[in-house]
């Protein structure tokens, strides 16, 4: 295990030494953390001014700058790995690696650190960021701790799927496009996929609805009316027909969307209450918790037919504690893709190799 | 330097194919330990492919290969643990220095990293690139480049070296020093085998030669055991041309036309053929004259010389190598006269 460590190490420790020397990164970085510092100084001054209560600042700014920061992680992980395998062959640095005495597997893994660790790069330099909104108040440590492991994870799968498709792809340029359509797929596209099975899962119910008679006025000889008291006991039924969707069969559509995963797996934060009362007190604005209610909600069957309306109480709704979390089917997709994308890779890395594609060079 | 461990490489009817294209249709050769063993043919004859094979980066689809004792294909890591190759197209980390660029395969052989960067120094000396162990690789020139990759196949130490076109790009000097380079590794108990155009390097530094062509061998033969017979271009120098010329036509051997003795003047390098195949009138002169054998050089040669011709210089147009390569050629000359001469001429113009 060392000795295979050992090797990761060397080819991670190569290829991030080669990337540091051929970008510059010194614009990359600074633009990116330009853009992020803009964005949270911007939403701290449009919370300031509509802010009146002494609710904290922290939990919006801290959502927003993690949804950002993920955003546009997405759009620069894939150009930093899409090239990772296809242009070491093209350059011809490839086969003078492989008939060392590093197996695939360790090229594959020291690439994959390699560029998983640039991306972690990108995300260190929000920390500055992060600590501001931290300041701010709202923002548990334990929260703080959990979307920064899920977004480095979330990171490092979209590396070693851009990765395989380098690995697979001839051409650098093909293999970041396609890098591109995978998270816009992994996006937009679990989007669009849950809603069109939303639609398809459609059911028309039929639903009967007792209540008790309605009371006639009775008008009075004499003008007037007199209404009398209803009858115990006396109800009358209807029925009508409604459509309902049911997203509890399709809710896992959504799971594997990096921006669900990333806001459901925020743990949710504690109700305010009055230092001295101990009354509840109204919530800051959160935009990972309010992420997560809306898809954890998706998972709820629909309710009971509300057929006895107007004479019990309405059911108490379901406290949220209790409603099952989405992320951990998300994060395992997204993990088993990354591992998949590994495994990928060090197929294609391994020599002497029987069938090559049209048109690859072995060296 | 090198142990002598392994017994080279032993290549018995390898054969293989992408897709319809049948690159490589039986190939069998051997390069035995503290030899340098040259593979030779046209482009496109198979050599790059056989030597992708021997070097583990590619499967064979039939035939048996041992590199170093072991299999390629089976065992690829006792064979890249034992062997060294340096490929005809290669690309460099632009952004590291040499010093790292040697380190970095001294790691990924499993050197020890003191050794590593013990060995990294000693093989840029080597190289005569010790200067450049902190600049760049992308400020070394094309021949230190290749020198560079050369050395990049020796950090391990290996006992069987594979080299595509090493010559490709080096200036006369660093020619030389390859020449002394592989022929020390071999001294050293390496096999070495080494594809060439450059036919001249190789007949000075090769042991044995190994013509392959259209993906078969097509010959094996010792250096001193090259066939003698070959038929040669001679050039002959005389400081009086029209002498030259008039004794050659007394001895039958008129310039441009076939001769008695089934020999002929051969168009002079690099002019086009049915031109005379002499220099321009005046001055020292030149005539290419193609003989059948060292026997006829010699009687040509005494004729002119009783004919009084002042004659400077009268010796064999390229080396013992590149005539029984052409040799070879001939015989099979119906199929392959084209691609055959295109490339011929292609060595001239070297």
């Amino acid at each position: 295990m060392t000795a295979f460590l050992t090797g990761v190490k060397t080819v991670a420790a190569q290829e991030f030494r080669l990337r540091i020397r051929a970008g510059r990164w010194r614009w990359l970085l600074a633009a990116w953390f330009v853009t992020l510092a803009a964005f949270t100084v911007l939403v701290r001054l449009a919370l300031a001014a509509s802010g009146e209560d002494d609710r904290p600042l922290g939990t919006p700014m801290y959502g927003s700058l993690m949804l950002l920061v993920l955003g546009m992680g997405l759009l620069v992980v894939p150009a930093l790995t899409a090239q990772s395998v296809n242009g070491d062959r093209e350059r011809g640095t490839l086969a003078t690696l492989q008939i060392t005495r590093l197996t695939p597997a360790q090229i594959a893994a020291g690439k994959l650190a390699a560029a998983w660790g640039t991306s972690l790069v990108f995300l260190a330099l929000t920390l500055p960021l992060v600590a501001w909104t931290v300041a701010e108040g709202g923002v548990p440590a334990g929260r703080l701790v959990v979307t920064t492991l899920v977004m480095a994870l979330m990171l490092g799968v979209v590396c070693a799927i851009a990765q395989a498709l380098s690995a697979l792809l001839l051409r650098s340029t093909t293999s970041a496009v396609l890098s591109y359509l995978v998270v816009f797929a992994l996006t937009i596209g679990t989007l669009i996929v849950f809603g069109l099975a939303t639609a398809l899962t459609t059911e028309t119910v039929t639903r009967t609805v007792r209540q008790p008679v309605p009371v006639e006025p009775v008008p009075v000889p004499g003008g007037g009316f007199t209404v009398e008291p209803p009858r115990p006991g006396e109800f009358e039924e209807y029925t009508y027909t409604t459509t309902q969707a049911r997203t509890d069969q399709v809710w896992w559509l959504l799971a594997p969307n990096p921006f669900v995963v990333l806001a459901d797996a925020a743990p949710a934060l504690p109700r305010r209450r009055d230092p001295v009362t101990q009354r509840p007190l109204p919530s800051a604005f959160d935009p990972l918790g309010e992420l997560s209610r809306s898809v954890r909600s998706l998972r709820e069957p629909p309710s009971e037919p509300d057929s006895y309306r107007g004479l019990a109480p309405e059911p108490e709704p379901q406290p949220e504690s209790q409603r099952r979390p989405v992320w951990p089917y998300g994060l395992a997709v997204n993990l088993l893709l990354g591992a998949g994308s590994l495994v990928i890779t060090t197929r294609r890395l391994r020599t002497p190799a029987r069938n090559l594609p049209r048109g690859m060079r072995v060296a | 330097m090198v142990t002598p461990i392994g017994d080279g490489v032993v290549v018995r009817d390898v054969r293989r194919s992408f897709g319809p294209v049948k690159a490589v249709r039986g190939i069998s050769l051997r390069a035995a330990p503290g030899e340098v063993t040259a593979l030779v043919g046209p482009n496109g004859a198979g050599k790059t492919t056989l030597l992708l094979v021997l070097a583990t980066l590619l499967t064979p689809d039939w035939g048996e290969v041992r590199v170093a004792g072991h299999d390629p294909v089976t065992e690829p890591d006792a064979v890249r643990a034992r062997m060294g190759w340096s490929p005809d197209f290669f690309g460099m980390y632009d952004n590291l220095t040499a010093g790292e660029y040697l380190e970095f395969f001294g790691a990924a052989y499993r050197l020890p990293r003191p050794d590593a960067r013990q060995r990294a120094a000693e093989l840029l000396e080597l190289a005569r690139l010790g200067e450049y162990w902190d600049q760049p690789v992308h400020v070394l020139s094309r021949g230190q480049k290749q020198r560079l990759a050369l050395t990049r196949a020796l950090v391990h130490r290996p006992s069987v070296l594979l080299l595509d076109e090493p010559a490709a790009g080096l200036d006369p000097h660093s020619r030389v020093e390859l020449r002394l380079l592989l022929r020390r590794l071999a001294a050293d108990g390496a096999a070495v085998l080494v594809s060439s155009h450059i036919l001249a390097d190789l007949e000075e530094m090769a042991d044995r030669v190994v013509f392959v062509d259209h993906g078969v061998t097509v010959g094996e033969h010792h250096m001193n055991d090259l066939p003698k017979t070959a038929r040669r271009r001679w050039r002959i120098r005389a400081l009086d041309r029209d002498a030259l010329l008039a004794a050659l036509s007394g001895a039958g051997r008129h310039p441009g036309s076939p001769s008695p003795s089934g020999a002929s003047t051969a168009p002079g390098s690099g002019t086009p053929p049915g031109t005379p195949a002499a220099s321009a009138a005046g001055g020292p002169s030149w005539v290419d004259v193609e003989l059948e054998s060292e026997q006829a050089a010699a009687g040509l040669l005494a004729e002119l010389v009783r004919a009084g011709v002042p004659v400077t210089a009268f010796a064999p147009v390229g080396g013992a190598l590149e005539a029984a390569y052409l040799e070879l050629v001939d015989e099979d000359a119906a199929a392959t006269q084209p691609a055959v001469q295109q490339w011929v001429l292609s060595q001239e113009a070297q």
